[in-house]
Formats: C-alpha cells, sequence, structure tokens
C-alpha cells in the first residue's frame, strides 16, 4: 500500500471538513473490508482514509414512522442479530446473516457495503424487494435515493463523492406481506452467489389476488437488478400456480450476466427464472405460516372454549 | 491513417505521442468505481493498406503502480457496400494480466466492452463527418 | 504517516507508533513478535489470521493497525492463563483437532470466541459460527468434534 493520511473524525462535520481538506483522492472507510483488500492489491490509492469509525450515533436499529430505520454505521452482525429486526424484518435480519463470514459481518457496514455496490452482495436484493430508501449526507444536506434508483454500474452509485450513506430506511409492510431471499451458492458457503434472488409479496384481504409484489436479483448484471417486468405480470392478478413460473421467465429477460467461474451466462440466466419462481413460492409459504394460529394461541383457545363449556354445564 | 486521432477515440486516452512512423507513445485512465487505471504504453501500427482499407494496430500498456498490465490488438477493416454505405469492422482482442486481470474479469470485461462501443462511436462520427 | 496508537494485547497494554499502512497482523507478529497469528489467504477468507478485537472475530490481515487503536486485541497466545491452556486447546490436542497447525491458531480463537457466547453448541451452530476458518488437512470432523468436547475441560 501506498503511504496515506489516516483521520479520525468525531463528528459528520468534521468528517465532511476533513473530506474538502484533502480532495478527490480522499476515501471514507468504515469497516474496510472491501477497501483495505483494493489498497493492498494498489487498485485504489487514497491519499488519506477519512475513517468513520469514531463518529458516534450512526449505527442505531429502531422503529420510526411505523418503518425500521438503519443507521449507515450499523455492523452487519447487528443486523443479523438485531432482536427488532428478527421480530419485524426476519427476512432481512436473514439476508444479512448469508454475507461471507462473522469476521467480515462484525467490521463491514450498512452504508458501507451499499456504496461499495458490488453487484454480486446479497443485503440489496432483499433491501430493494422491501422498498428501501437510502439518506445520502454531504456537506449540503441530505437526500433521499430509492434503493432501487441507487446503483450505477459496477461499484458505482449516485453518490457524490462527499456523500454517506448514514441511513437506510425500511417501509412498514403492508399487512399480508412475507418476503424470501434465496442464494444459489455454487462452492462455499461464505461465497458470492451464482444468482441470488429476492421477493416480498402482498396479497388481499381473501388471501387470493396479489396486491403488490417486488422481484430483485443480485449476481445478474452489473448492478442489482429489479425484475419490474416479472412484477407486472404478477400484480392485482389472481393466485395461480402457474403465475410464479410466468413471472420467473419474464425475470430472465432483465438480467445480463457474465459468465466466470461460478456459472456461464446462459446458465445464470436460466438459473435468475428458477429462483425467481422459487422465491416467489417461498414468500408466499411463509405468508401462509404467518397466517396460521401460532400454537400457543391456538392452546389457550382451546383452554377458553373448554372452560365456557364447563361453566355452561353448571 | 491519422494514428492519434484514432487513438483519441478511446475514451480516457489523454495523451498520444508520435515516436516513429510505425510506434506511438500513448496514456489511457481508465475508471471503475474507486479504481483508477493509469496506463502508459505504446501503439504500434503492424499493418496499414489504403488499397485494402485495412488497419492493424498492436498496444501494449502497464499501470504506473504495476497493478497489471494490457495488451491488445485491434483490425479495422472498412467495407464498401454501396455508393453511400460504408461498412466498418473492428476486431479487438485484449488482454487484462496481474492484479487486475486477476481481480475483476467481470468487471474489466464489462468495462472493456463499454469503451470499445464507445470507441466505434466515435470513429463513426469522425467518419461520416 | 506514521501514528502513534494505544491497544491492549492479551490484557498487556503497548503504546506504539506504526505506519499508517502497516496492517495490524504484521503490527502483530513483527512489532508486537506475536506470531502465532498466521496469514493463509490475505482476502479475508480464510481465517488463519482470526484474532478478536472487543472479543469479537476479525480478520486481521484486511484490518489496518490503526483501526485498532483504542481497542483490545486478543490472538492465540493471549488463551492459556497462568499457564494453563484453554479448555478449547485442551480440547484439540485430546481430539487431534489439528494436523499441519497452519489453521490452528485461527480455529482456536475462533472456537473460543464461540464458546464465549455459547458454552455447549450444537454441531449445526458450530459449523454455522465456524464456516470461516478453512482447514485444508482435516476434513473438519476432529475440529467440529473438540469443540463439542471443550467443555469437558471448563474451568
Amino acid at each position: 500500500m501506498i503511504p496515506f493520511e489516516y483521520r479520525t473524525p468525531k463528528s459528520l462535520k468534521e468528517v465532511h471538513a476533513t473530506l474538502k481538506e484533502f480532495g478527490s483522492d480522499a476515501k471514507l472507510i468504515a469497516g474496510g473490508t472491501s477497501l483495505v483488500i483494493m489498497m493492498r492489491q494498489r487498485l485504489v490509492r487514497p491519499n488519506c482514509l477519512v475513517s468513520l469509525r469514531s463518529v458516534r450515533g450512526l449505527n442505531s436499529i429502531e422503529i420510526h414512522d411505523g418503518g425500521t430505520r438503519i443507521g449507515g454505521l450499523a455492523t452487519h452482525r447487528e443486523v443479523e442479530s438485531s432482536s427488532l429486526l428478527r421480530r419485524r424484518l426476519p427476512l432481512l435480519a436473514e439476508t444479512y446473516h448469508h454475507v461471507a463470514t462473522i469476521r467480515i459481518r462484525n467490521m463491514a457496514t450498512v452504508g458501507g457495503g451499499l456504496a461499495h455496490a458490488d453487484p454480486n452482495q446479497d443485503p440489496p436484493p432483499t433491501l430493494i424487494a422491501l422498498g428501501a430508501t437510502v439518506k445520502a449526507t454531504s456537506a449540503d444536506g441530505s437526500r433521499v435515493i430509492p434503493l432501487d434508483e441507487f446503483f450505477t454500474d459496477y461499484y458505482e452509485t449516485v453518490l457524490k463523492p462527499d456523500e454517506i450513506v448514514t441511513e437506510v430506511f425500511i417501509p412498514k409492510m403492508a399487512p399480508n406481506s412475507a418476503g424470501a431471499y434465496l442464494k444459489f451458492l455454487p462452492r462455499t458457503a461464505d461465497d458470492y452467489a451464482t444468482v441470488s434472488a429476492a421477493a416480498v409479496l402482498t396479497l388481499d384481504k381473501t388471501r387470493r389476488t396479489i396486491n403488490e409484489v417486488r422481484i430483485a436479483l443480485g449476481s445478474v448484471g452489473v448492478t442489482p437488478i429489479r425484475a419490474a417486468a416479472a412484477e407486472a405480470v404478477l400484480r392485482g392478478q389472481p393466485l395461480k400456480a402457474e403465475a410464479f413460473a410466468e413471472a420467473g421467465e419474464k425475470a430472465k429477460e432483465a438480467v445480463d450476466p457474465v459468465s466466470d467461474f461460478r456459472g456461464s451466462a446462459a446458465y445464470k440466466k436460466e438459473m435468475a427464472g428458477v429462483f425467481v419462481r422459487r422465491a416467489l413460492e417461498k414468500a408466499l409459504a411463509n405468508l401462509r405460516q404467518q397466517a396460521k394460529p401460532k400454537p400457543a394461541l391456538k392452546a389457550i383457545k382451546k383452554a377458553i372454549k373448554k372452560a365456557i363449556k364447563k361453566g355452561k354445564k353448571r | 491513417m491519422d494514428v492519434p486521432k484514432v487513438a483519441k477515440s478511446l475514451p480516457g486516452v489523454e495523451s498520444v505521442s508520435k515516436i516513429d512512423d510505425k510506434t506511438y507513445e500513448g496514456a489511457l485512465t481508465v475508471r471503475v468505481g474507486p479504481i483508477k487505471l493509469n496506463l502508459q504504453g505504446k501503439i504500434i501500427v503492424e499493418e496499414q493498406s489504403k488499397e485494402n482499407w485495412r488497419a492493424a494496430l498492436r498496444a501494449e500498456a502497464k499501470d504506473r503502480m504495476a497493478a497489471g498490465a494490457v495488451n491488445g490488438k485491434t483490425n479495422m477493416v472498412l467495407k464498401e457496400l454501396s455508393a453511400n454505405q460504408t461498412e466498418l469492422l473492428v476486431d479487438t482482442d485484449v488482454n487484462i494480466l496481474g492484479k487486475i486481470g486477476e481481480f475483476g474479469q467481470p468487471i474489466i470485461r464489462k468495462k472493456a466492452d463499454s469503451m470499445l462501443k464507445e470507441f466505434v462511436e466515435n470513429i463513426k462520427k469522425q467518419l461520416t463527418a | 504517516m506514521e501514528k502513534k496508537i494505544k491497544l491492549r494485547v492479551n490484557g498487556k497494554k503497548h503504546e506504539l507508533e506504526v505506519p499508517t499502512n502497516r496492517l495490524l497482523i504484521d503490527c502483530l507478529r513483527y512489532d508486537l513478535g506475536l506470531t502465532g497469528t498466521k496469514e493463509g489467504c490475505s482476502v479475508g477468507v480464510c481465517g488463519a489470521c482470526t484474532v478478536l478485537m472487543d472479543d469479537e472475530m476479525i480478520s486481521a490481515c484486511i484490518t489496518l493497525a490503526v483501526m485498532a487503536d483504542g481497542h483490545e486485541i486478543t490472538t492465540v497466545e493471549g488463551l492459556a492463563q497462568n499457564g494453563e491452556l484453554h479448555p478449547v486447546q485442551k480440547s484439540f490436542i485430546q481430539y487431534g483437532g489439528f494436523q499441519c497447525g497452519i489453521c490452528t491458531p485461527g480455529q482456536v480463537v475462533a472456537a473460543k470466541a464461540l464458546l464465549d457466547e455459547n458454552p455447549k453448541p450444537t454441531e449445526d451452530e458450530i459449523k454455522d459460527w465456524m464456516m470461516g476458518n478453512l482447514c485444508r488437512c482435516t476434513g473438519y470432523y476432529k475440529i467440529i468434534e473438540s469443540i463439542q468436547k471443550a467443555h469437558q475441560f471448563a474451568r
């Protein structure tokens, strides 16, 4: 690695001042799990690393406006183990659990991961399927960006050089909603996917019509891909067995994977269709599981019925 | 064929200077997200034939910080289809060596594809002007 | 560019001046002479360089030494207490959890972190936790067994 300055600002104001001081060759670092590797290989050569690790207050996970707010500096590990998220957004906690290994998850941050914009990452498809937005903060203020408009190319986002991802917001899930994230792993559990697919389904009260659906894929292009055409064949339609397969076929048209050791482009395209279908099926299964009365509740209901019967007999 | 003009049609080319009749020196900057490559190298004109409207260029470039090297060959042929239609065929073979090659085959390939697309567009603009 | 850092390694306070581009693994091995931690893949995948920072596992090969400023680091050398091996070390010896030994410091540090959180993990819990520590010799069976039976040696 070539020499560089290392600064540890204590507030966002100081971060922006430091970035201004060092200009366009300065780089922000949070967990550093991707950046340090690239620096070791001399692919990235900043003149200054501006560490976000000393900035307090950016790693909270809390309920906000009915939805969930996650600070940009929350680690992957904090997200996967958060009791709040495991209760309210188990799909998200599960997805973050899929990332690499515990060592990486202990350091890698939510914001840092998104800013890095590797299309093979696990969180983006799930976050896109959940309708997440990102808050980007610069010296001039903040703006909110829908995540499906955030990624522009491999390692590139709409972020300006001095913008920091300070927050990710996931809106409240509508009633009768559930999701799934499926990762087709080629070799080891800590690897990137051959293809990955996230789907969030919302049914109407009768649970026979699809009110809303969001589908996103990872590892199939230079950015995560939202399968809008696949969504369109399902939205507003009655729930049918064949519908999911049709959506899978439509999703194939949206992907543009590269051939590599995780699969040929043709194979990945085929698998994109398969895994979209499976993700939708799993989301539906999760929805039906949610709807079932819980065992404890069932037992209580039974006991009350019994007590009422006994009371009537007397 | 004006080699500097052709070379500058490739996005990211910063300078091209002549060494002799068949050799040019050039600098090219390629950006992929946080990765910035400063490639410096030679362009050698292997074939240039006005009668057949063919040109073959070979390039060898190294990244200053030794993150890798790029070498490539490009063949260009102009074919006359009709009185006012000409087809330009560009056939390029690029090898990426070293760390950049190791690290980012898919990224590099996508970037190379988009650069070549832009190169062909620029050449087209120049030829039709 | 040098920076002064203060860190606690295996319970001992250290004040060092390191170049900003010094990796934590090199700082531990060369500046502090703690050569127990090994560098395998250099990209944070194999787990040979596993150390604990504030009781959490990290890859020392992709952490800068300056990032450890103000933190507590535990390496394999810090597992034994008062000359007595840690239960997980005793278990690895008893049940043959290592062959060539190159991945072992990382395995053992990772296992200690698991057992601190979950003293009697199931096989699935062990596999999920230890998934990032690769071994080319053992086929993992003995590593899993050593961890499962480490509670037998509990202090």
